[in-house]
């Protein structure tokens, strides 16, 4: 059992605090780089662990995690880049922040919305391992089915405008998420017999094509140099802030829960989803997409969450439930440490040492980003043609790293411009996004519950948390709708009266 | 896919190596031509291939003498990898870990070079793949599973699609003449969650992913696809035993760019068969439940193409190729 | 208006070279009653759907009233070709990162982009290009210690 004394030990025996610490900021850099997603992150660092004391070894991995998926939220907001897979939602309303000159604010928000979302996340991992990690037991693939169409229903709010091309969107976002290897069968679809497009698309590659290139694309040519004139003091949120944004953060922290005990999401449909949620109960949902301090808490309190309650089931099952926890799975593995119930029994050190390494790493969490985000800030706001320069080649040496291939860059630099003419057209890149996110796991999730009730589609009202999460999906979409129709109707009438 | 798409390149440097050597030097290092040997791996670091190499690197320096390197090569699922073997120096100083993955890719799409454009060199390990079931549910042997299968309509899940557990499972599925459904899954993780929750009778992996709830007895080793026994789970029959004619090795093992001389070549099999022998090694690899399976530079090239001839056969019988 | 007739022809032009190359995905006894296929069939005819939906109601829509493209509109079309210009870097920067190198070839990528976005002809143009060809290969490769390719122009040098 752990006890003070065990904590206030690791606290000054052990250099816990520098591995946390070097982990956390190793995180940040390397979530912050675009491409350089959370489990390539801690890929890099790993191969050094191997000759570390196990304990400390992956208290340090587990840091470079939640620095990992905090350090995302740097670029979705300053450069309109999501620097990790989850800090695609950031993007919506952080960049808009910065534009209207309020990038030290929403730095700030993000940063204590991740505090937060951490701090939650770590304390359910302390308390509620056990109880929580049935939960993700109860599963199935019906209701991962559920699951994915209720993150498909926000593409119903998602569309700003025009829902015709909205889910246009959405299904061209589909289409790429069928190419590679079937999930069921194992057939190449659209592969066209390139090695490179068996493991599919990188949903990342259009996040980064669709929003940071269709960007700088757009910025090209035009005098207009209203971010020289922010401040490059990062701002933190005062109290009062802190408390209108209870709500949002409070919605994230649940979603990364849950997100985080199920395999397969690694904190994108959290990050969506939240971000939807904390629209709909927010008291000026008028403001989302126009700058909104609760659209970046919500989805950074959620995917902050994921960093810690995804090793629930990885340190309970064994089962890593997104990339990142994969590498950590390999890390304990390569130090003869095999996850389950008896690892908190056997390697208790191991155990307190991520909790003592995680809460030093939240904390200092803060610290870093003092230090750290004005000098973001200051580089963001150089001349335009240098910075212009500068964006475009860390964007593309950041997912050449993603699989060592030009093959990606070009797929990047494709997306940009079907991003620049949707731009153009009138598209909403969103819903093409979250078609990418959840292409995958809706349709698999479907064609395995099929295959397991011989082709009966009653499984889906079989399972209780299936119907649960159609349900709400089905809410959602009709209350989107009237809402949609009510707004159009308005539109028309001040029209008709203009 | 299960691959992590991310790279990491890392000199496992000369630490590791002053760590172990010396402690146990009951055997001269065999000279050997290259000071530094790179081993590639199409796996992600902490993948399977990576933790295996790594493992290995670690001893191997006691029975080689030169410094072994670790290099993930990842993309193509596999298909960089290769070419970056099989374009490299045939001189004994890069290999490639070989396990099934690579068999499949040069089979499923058309990658610049294939398994046929490098030598296989030596075999160290087979894998154990096995049928598993949930402690608390209603079959304690394989003959109920098929008996269930044969009256109701029996729910077996594998690991991964277009793969050896998948073909493991419709050879299974023929031999005992039932038609449950086969679902695949993403990884071995995601369909233990399933056997665990009852959604799957049956579970086909590997067994290494089942340790942390095989530990805890949340679930029961039914059989093992493997020719012979596991050594370390001698009460788990093998499938073949129970009556049904199906086994599978998934190997792990080394190739080479085309033409490494055979004097370099005889120095791994000499080495492996040393390394396997090693006492603290044995004790590691058999924590791990890794079942040594030595096949020399003679026979290995038999075995690789005897197993990607059988392999297409299955693929093209099942119309996923052509 | 004219923009949204184009955008469905798009559509549905994408939905027929998706279905084609959906009939060629081969058909594996390993699969289920779906089918590899069967979701692409299906996203192939909701996007053709929404295609002829989007024509038709700017068709109507234009019959009702004429509405006029905004000025916003004009000057953001006036801007592709500029766009795309600045796409083409990146696609020069693919081409020759195999031969040039990350060093070089990011210090081309960065000086390129600074002149066409208008950054006044001074020495501070090739000073930056170089300093951050140099400074993201040191972060990149020597911090991060991630591979990006050397060149085989210019191998042996770094």
């Amino acid at each position: 059992m752990t006890t003070i004394m065990d904590i206030i030990r690791l606290l000054t025996e052990t250099p816990l605090i520098f591995v946390s610490i070097a982990g956390l900021t190793w995180g940040i850099l390397g979530g912050a780089l675009p491409g350089i997603s959370a489990s390539i992150t801690m890929a890099l660092v790993l191969p050094f662990t191997y000759t570390m004391d196990p304990a400390q070894a992956i208290a340090l991995l587990a840091c470079v995690y939640i620095g990992a998926e905090y350090g995302g939220s740097i670029p979705a907001i300053l450069i309109r880049t999501p620097g990790t897979n989850s800090s695609a939602a950031t993007v919506i309303d952080g960049y808009e922040l910065n534009r209207q000159g309020r990038a030290g604010e929403a730095l700030g928000i993000s940063l204590m919305s991740g505090v937060i979302g951490s701090l939650f996340g770590l304390a359910m991992l302390i308390m509620l391992t056990e109880p929580l990690s049935w939960l993700a037991l109860a599963f199935t693939p019906a209701s991962y089915f559920g699951l994915g169409i209720l993150g498909l229903s926000v593409i119903a709010s998602m569309s700003g405008g025009s829902l015709i091309k909205g889910l246009a969107a959405a299904t061209v976002g589909l289409m790429i998420a069928t190419v590679g290897t079937d999930p069921i069968s194992g057939v190449t679809r659209f592969t066209f017999d390139i090695p490179d497009l068996l493991g599919g698309v990188e949903p990342v590659l259009v996040m980064v094509g669709l929003f940071a290139l269709t960007e700088l694309m757009s910025q090209s040519g035009s005098t207009n140099t209203t971010q020289l004139n922010q401040k490059i003091k990062i701002k933190l949120p005062s109290l009062a802030v802190m408390n209108r944004l209870k709500r949002s953060q409070f919605i994230g922290c649940v979603l990364g829960l849950f997100e985080g005990l199920t395999p397969g999401g690694g904190g994108s449909i959290a990050a969506f989803m939240s971000y939807n949620e904390a629209k709909r109960w927010s008291k000026t949902p008028h403001l989302f997409g126009k700058g909104s301090e609760e659209g970046v808490a919500a989805p950074e309190a959620a995917n902050n969450t994921v960093a810690s309650t995804a090793l629930i089931p990885l340190l309970s099952f064994g089962i890593p439930s997104s990339n990142s926890t994969a590498v950590l799975l390999g890390g304990l593995l390569m130090h003869g440490l095999i996850p389950g119930p008896r690892l908190f029994e056997q390697s208790a050190q191991v155990i307190d040492s991520i909790y003592v390494g995680s809460f030093i790493a939240i904390i200092a969490q803060i610290g870093v980003g003092i230090i750290i985000l004005p000098a973001c800030i200051w580089l963001v706001n150089r001349p335009r043609p240098y910075r212009a320069g500068f964006i475009f080649a860390l964007i593309l040496s950041g997912i050449f790293t993603l699989n060592n291939s030009l093959f990606d860059l070009g797929i990047a630099l494709a997306l940009g411009l079907v991003g620049f003419l949707m731009r153009i057209a009138g598209f909403p890149v969103l819903p093409m996004i979250l078609g990418v996110v959840l292409g995958h796991m809706v349709e698999s999730s479907y064609r395995r519950s099929l295959v397991l009730s011989g082709g009966d589609h009653m499984i889906f009202l079989q399972d209780p948390i299936a119907v649960a999460l159609l349900s709400i999906a089905l809410i959602f979409v009709v209350f989107s709708l009237s809402r949609e129709v009510r707004d159009a109707r308005k539109t028309r009438i001040e029209e008709a009266r203009s | 896919m299960t691959f992590i798409k991310s790279i990491g390149q890392a000199v496992l440097g000369l630490a590791t190596l002053a760590i172990v050597s010396g402690a146990n030097a009951q055997a001269e290092p065999l000279p050997y031509p290259n000071k530094v040997v790179t081993l590639v791996t199409h796996s992600s670091p902490g993948g399977g291939s990576d933790v295996f190499l790594r493992e290995m690197t670690k001893y191997l320096g006691r029975y080689i003498d030169a410094t072994f390197i670790v290099e993930n090569v990842q993309g193509g699922s596999g298909g960089k990898a290769m070419a970056r073997v099989a374009s490299g120096p045939a001189d004994g100083s890069v290999f490639y870990a070989t396990t099934p993955t690579y068999i499949y890719t040069s089979l499923m799409s058309k990658p610049q070079s294939t398994y046929k454009d490098m030598d296989p060199l030596v075999n160290i390990f087979a894998d154990s793949e096995v049928i598993y079931t949930r402690t608390d549910g209603p079959y304690k042997s394989l003959k109920d599973v098929i008996e269930h299968a044969k009256k109701e309509r029996g729910r077996w899940g594998a690991a991964n699609p277009a793969s050896l557990e998948r073909q493991a499972a419709e050879q299974l599925k023929r031999a005992a003449g039932v038609t449950p459904a086969i679902v695949t899954h993403e990884g071995g993780g995601d369909m233990m969650l399933n056997v665990l929750n009852g959604t799957l009778d049956i579970g086909i992996g590997e067994i290494q992913e089942l340790r942390s709830q095989l530990d805890a007895g949340k679930i029961t080793l039914l059989a093992t696809f493997n020719p012979e026994r596991i050594t370390e789970k001698p009460d788990v029959p093998t499938v073949k035993e129970l009556g049904y004619d199906v086994s599978l090795v998934k190997f792990r093992g080394l190739a080479g760019p085309k033409g490494v001389p055979d004097a370099t070549k005889a120095v791994w099999d000499e080495a492996i068969k040393n390394l396997l022998a090693d006492p603290e090694y044995k004790k590691a690899y058999t924590a791990e439940v890794l079942v040594p399976q030595l096949i020399g530079e003679k026979d290995y090239p038999a075995f690789i193409n005897n197993f990607a001839t059988s392999t297409e056969e299955f693929l093209k019988s099942t119309g996923a190729i052509k | 208006m004219r923009k949204d007739l184009i955008s469905g022809l798009v559509l549905l032009a994408g939905a027929g070279t998706y279905y084609a190359w959906a009939g060629e995905i081969a058909d594996s006894t390993l699969s289920d009653e779906v089918g590899a296929a069967g979701l692409p069939h299906v996203l192939a005819i909701v996007l053709a759907i929404l295609g002829i939906l989007l024509m038709g109601r700017t068709l109507l829509a234009s019959q009702a009233r004429q509405v006029a493209a905004g000025a916003d509109d004009d000057e953001r079309d006036a801007r592709l070709p500029r766009a795309v210009g600045f796409l083409l870097f990146g696609a020069a920067y693919v081409i020759l990162l195999p031969f040039v190198g990350y060093v070089i070839g990011t210090a081309l990528l960065i000086g390129g982009i600074a002149l066409y976005e208008g950054a006044p002809r001074t020495w501070v143009v090739p000073v930056a290009a170089i300093g951050g060809g140099i400074f993201y290969w040191a972060v990149f490769v020597k911090l991060l210690g991630v591979h990006q390719p050397a060149g085989s122009l210019v191998q042996g040098l770094f």
